[in-house]
């Protein structure tokens, strides 16, 4: 547990007055007889995006003797200028644990044997092609991440529906950021923010909903704090279900019960509408109102219900299931009929938000006078009604027109270092092609039919499993090949009890990985991947900043790139056509074929060698120029307009956004007598997500070493538990034993729990559930019921 | 050359092996160097990595000792002024605990055989005998000269023998690197 250990080092004892001490003189000698002192003489210096966040802080990489040995931020990078993090600053770790994969395994029985990389891949090859000749194109599947690069998931996406014809590929992305691309999708008909970080600087008021941005997005709660200090009238408000980091900045702390965001978010449009707050001459000309089904026995909550009807025992009724959600037009009268519900008396009793505080939240999104920011993360995205929590906290932007202006954005952040460049703008989801297009529509298919040179028809029309289906149809042998990279969802999935294996249960997986995981124990073949600037990568950021980096050291042993790992499995599969380009240069070449999707519809990504040369650019980029606001007259090329905004994505909505109309839902589960607290899971500063990369770097393990139960102190008391002592967690799922955390970094309100998951020997996903938003398919990490006991 | 100083009063601080002579042996300065970086090095994954924080957590905010002039902190010993003041981007110097981190444990999820480039002493070379030396590393978010050159935190070796003068990039001029990417292609 967390020791508070005085630690002996030299000078922190000894310092006192004295410059000098005997420590001193020990190390001096022991110092004169080592090499201390090389000259900055071998270090050659290149440029590449951190590994970790969504962020993309740009970071100088210092290289001798063919490894990383040092970074910085970097000075000239528009997101950080100079500045990392804790994570960013211990990158090189990163790379260099010992136990890094270096040659391909297969399982031998409980055993491993090292094969040769032509031996992987021509099993993979005829694994593959077994399973389609004996099963169809629905049982095979790849599943990566946020953190493939562009030609991975590009690579990735080809394969799979020119060559295999199975839509069948999908990213942790969903677990992420899904109910994001389906609130930009509803509301603008295509994806990704308007605003750039540059709105961290400009903004009056940051509203952060349910985003501990301290922790998760340290760099650009830094820019944030870097304009209050200048501007003392800058508001930080932090609505949050408990006390984080971020609160200690916070000029408000607005605490609500888990799920109740929802109420909250029509409680402020409710005053803006009652107030005369709305902007009528911005609704008018840019803004239609639509109406979504809001009978939660038609929706219910994905996959999870008591009903066991589904296509897994613990399935919802099979109509939740395949539930679709339907627009209908609506209008601004019907708007305020369905906010009279949501007096702010009523929604204060539904969140537990004192009303001033929510009469406080509207007078700030009201007040045409300051510039409204509001972000999130994974509070809004992993949420039951994700997509309508997405929509809402857009609406509050979109009634009083503060969107696609600098300062007032709507800005919804992402947790993993592509998840924009590849799985949102490459379209590595289940159901999408490149640059926002879709396979279940024609026209869409054709184009990339075009572009990849394959004949018509051979695109898949029907979308691939998402997610959560995807590992339950493996688990039922629907799917007989799975292949996973640059992810680990025996850590990462809900509710993982549901996907225990066993291997030799008929199925193969592969798994390409850096390092051994609970993911890489349940494979059939492990694969050695390079990581980071162990090879040449592109990676799009939260701003829609896309970023190059070349190469700049051999990846251990055998190890190869993801993307080249896929392109020779198809070689061998006979899709060579596929993948036209010379074997020691097909990086620009791939980008190049991958930006002509792009290019004339408003996504249009820069050149290779603009991205070579430049710290990364904001799309879309028209003649060299990259696009800070997008939809704004003035910043984005594709509006003619002097003046004001256009939505011109939104064809489909007369070329305006689209405001939704979205009730309150009661989450999933909640706290009952059996079951009394809340359990929330995320992250913490020092480890990024499962924790493979930062646990093997020194000092981020010594500062947090291993999972714990963060507990209120009042529950911790009434329950005899107290700092560091084992507590029993326990839902209808399962259970797990960690020691308590009380009055750390984090502090929960009464009547609930929080557990990092970075620690793989304490998984908090034996206890979540695996509801889902069932628009986006995102399920819910940040809520459900747990009882404690003392372990 | 070597000199023989006595540390008065410091007898009880003094780590075993000298602490009963109650003198030591300062080396020259070149030793002196070596002295200070190997002190640095001990909190650092490499040279320019933020120090790790090599006290416990007391609770307080950091800023009550490591504020503009450092602070004797009775126990503990001499907190070192904060480095960082006028960084132009500085909204992360206001969050200490986002770079610098407590150290929990010292034991090691598995092996790593990282090894970080350390302090290059060469780097504040002079160009004559006369000349100041130039600043051996970068100046971003070490824009007080004096949180470590002067004052009690200040070590023998780095520290200033003109703290009046204030302006010190006046004459000395940083090494600054950055965006010279020497592997990087059309650049």
């Amino acid at each position: 547990m967390r020791r508070r250990r005085f630690l002996q080092t030299v000078g922190a004892g000894t310092a006192g007055f004295a410059a000098f001490s005997c420590a001193d003189q020990e190390h001096a000698e022991r110092l004169a007889s080592s090499e201390t002192g090389i000259s900055e003489a071998g270090l050659t210096w290149s440029k590449a995006p951190c590994r970790y966040c969504g962020t993309g802080c740009g970071v100088e990489v210092g290289v001798q003797d063919g490894k990383v040995v040092t970074v910085r931020g970097d000075k000239k990078s528009p997101v950080n200028r100079g500045l990392l993090c804790v994570k960013g600053y211990h990158l090189p770790g990163m790379l260099y644990g010992e136990d890094r994969l270096t040659h391909p395994m297969l399982r031998d029985g409980d055993d491993w044997k090292q094969i040769s990389w032509d031996e992987a891949l021509d099993l993979i090859a005829s694994k593959y092609q077994e399973a389609l000749d004996e099963s169809g194109p629905d049982s095979v599947a790849i599943y990566g991440s946020g953190q493939w690069t562009v030609f991975d998931g590009y690579a990735a996406s080809k394969w799979f529906r020119a060559g295999l014809k199975s839509n069948n590929v999908e990213p942790n992305a969903r677990l992420c950021m899904a109910s994001a691309v389906t609130g930009f999708m509803t509301q603008f008909q295509s994806d990704e923010p308007m605003g750039c970080y540059e709105d961290f600087e400009v903004g009056d008021d940051f509203i952060l909903w349910g985003n501990n941005m301290a922790e998760m997005h340290p760099v650009l709660f830094s820019r944030i704090l870097a304009n209050k200090r200048e501007n003392p009238g800058v508001r930080i408000v932090d609505i949050a279900t408990r006390r984080t980091p971020t609160t200690d900045y916070a000029d408000m702390y607005v605490e609500f019960i888990p799920g109740s965001d929802l109420a909250l978010a029509n409680g402020i449009l409710h005053l803006l509408v009652k107030n005369g707050k709305i902007s009528q001459a911005f609704l008018d000309e840019n803004v239609i109102f639509k109406r979504g089904i809001e009978d939660i026995e038609q929706i219910g909550f994905g996959s999870w219900g008591e009903d066991g009807l589904g296509l897994d025992p613990s399935d919802g009724p099979a109509e939740h299931y395949r539930f679709t959600d339907q627009g209908r037009d609506a209008s601004l009268a019907e708007l305020e009929e369905f906010l009279a519900d949501y007096t702010p008396e009523r929604v204060s009793e539904i969140s537990g938000v004192p009303v001033g505080q929510i009469r406080a939240l509207a007078q700030m999104y009201g007040d045409q006078g300051r510039g409204t920011v509001s972000t999130w993360c994974m509070g809004v995205n992993q949420h039951t009604r994700g997509t309508w929590m997405n929509n809402l906290i857009t609406d509050l932007h979109l009634i009083t027109g503060k969107i696609s202006r600098p300062g007032s954005n709507p800005f919804s952040l992402t947790g993993q270092p592509s998840a924009c460049g590849t799985v949102r703008e490459v379209g590595t989801l289940a159901h999408r092609l490149p640059a926002d297009m879709v396979v279940m529509n024609p026209d869409h298919r054709a184009k990339a039919e075009e572009i990849w040179g394959v004949p018509s028809g051979t695109i898949n029309p029907k979308p691939g499993l998402h997610t959560m289906d995807m590992f339950r149809a493996f688990m039922r042998g629907e799917v007989k090949v799975m292949w996973t990279q640059t992810t680990n969802p025996w850590v990462s999935i809900p509710n993982l009890n549901r996907i225990e294996r066993e291997p030799g249960d008929g199925r193969f997986l592969i798994v390409s990985d850096i390092y051994p995981t609970p993911s890489t124990a349940v494979a059939d073949l492990v694969l050695p991947s390079a990581a980071w600037v162990e090879r040449e990568g592109v990676f799009g950021n939260t701003e829609r900043r896309t970023q190059h980096w070349h190469k700049a050291v051999d990846p251990p042993g055998e190890a190869t790139e993801d993307a080249w790992q896929i392109v020779e499995v198809a070689k061998r599969m006979g899709m060579e056509h596929l993948f036209p380009w010379p074997e020691d240069d097909w990086h620009k070449p791939m980008y190049e074929e991958y930006r002509s999707f792009t290019l004339g519809l408003g996504k249009d990504l820069a050149s290779y060698e603009q991205l070579e040369q430049t710290r990364g650019m904001i799309w879309p980029v028209v003649d060299g120029i990259e696009t800070r606001y997008r939809y704004a007259a003035g910043y984005d090329p594709y509006v003619k307009k002097e003046r004001g905004v256009h939505f011109y994505k939104a064809k489909g909505y007369g070329e305006k956004a689209a405001f939704w109309i979205r009730p309150y839902h009661r989450p999933a589960e909640m706290p009952d007598e059996e079951y009394p607290f809340w359990l929330c899971t995320g992250r913490v500063l020092e480890h990024w997500h499962t924790g493979s990369m930062t646990r093997r770097v020194k000092q981020l393990h010594q500062a947090v070493s291993e999972g714990y139960v963060e507990m209120n102190r009042v529950d911790a008391r009434r329950l005899g538990i107290g700092p560091g002592q084992m507590v029993r967690v326990v839902s209808r799922r399962g259970e797990l034993e960690l020691p308590a955390m009380i009055d750390g970094r984090g502090e929960p309100p009464q009547g609930s729990v929080f557990i990092p998951f970075f620690d793989e020997s304490r998984l908090p996903n034996v206890l979540t559930l695996d509801a889902m938003d069932n628009i986006s398919k995102e399920p819910d990490y940040k809520k459900c019921a747990v009882r404690l006991e003392r372990a | 050359m070597r000199v023989p100083v006595k540390l008065i009063g410091l007898a009880a601080l003094i780590a075993a092996g000298c602490a009963d002579t109650g003198m030591v042996e300062v080396p020259d300065h070149e030793g002196a160097l070596k002295s200070s970086a190997a002190v640095r090095a001990e909190r650092r994954a490499y040279d320019g990595a933020p120090p790790t924080i090599p006290h416990e957590d007391f609770g307080a905010n950091c800023s009550n000792c490591h504020n503009e002039r450092g602070r004797s902190v009775s126990g503990v010993g001499f907190a070192p002024a904060s480095p960082h003041v006028d960084t132009r981007y500085a909204g992360g110097t206001m969050r200490c605990r986002q770079c610098h981190v407590f150290q929990e444990t010292d034991g090691l999820f598995v092996a790593t055989s990282y090894e970080g480039v350390p302090q290059d002493l060469a780097a504040g070379d002079r160009a004559t005998p006369g000349a100041p030396p130039r600043i051996p590393h970068r100046v971003l978010m070490r824009e007080n000269c004096a949180a470590c050159h002067d004052g009690p935190g200040a070590r023998e070796g780095i520290r200033t023998v003109h703290p009046e003068r204030t302006r010190c990039r006046q004459c000395h001029v940083p090494i600054e690197a950055s965006g010279e990417f020497t592997s990087e292609p059309g650049k």
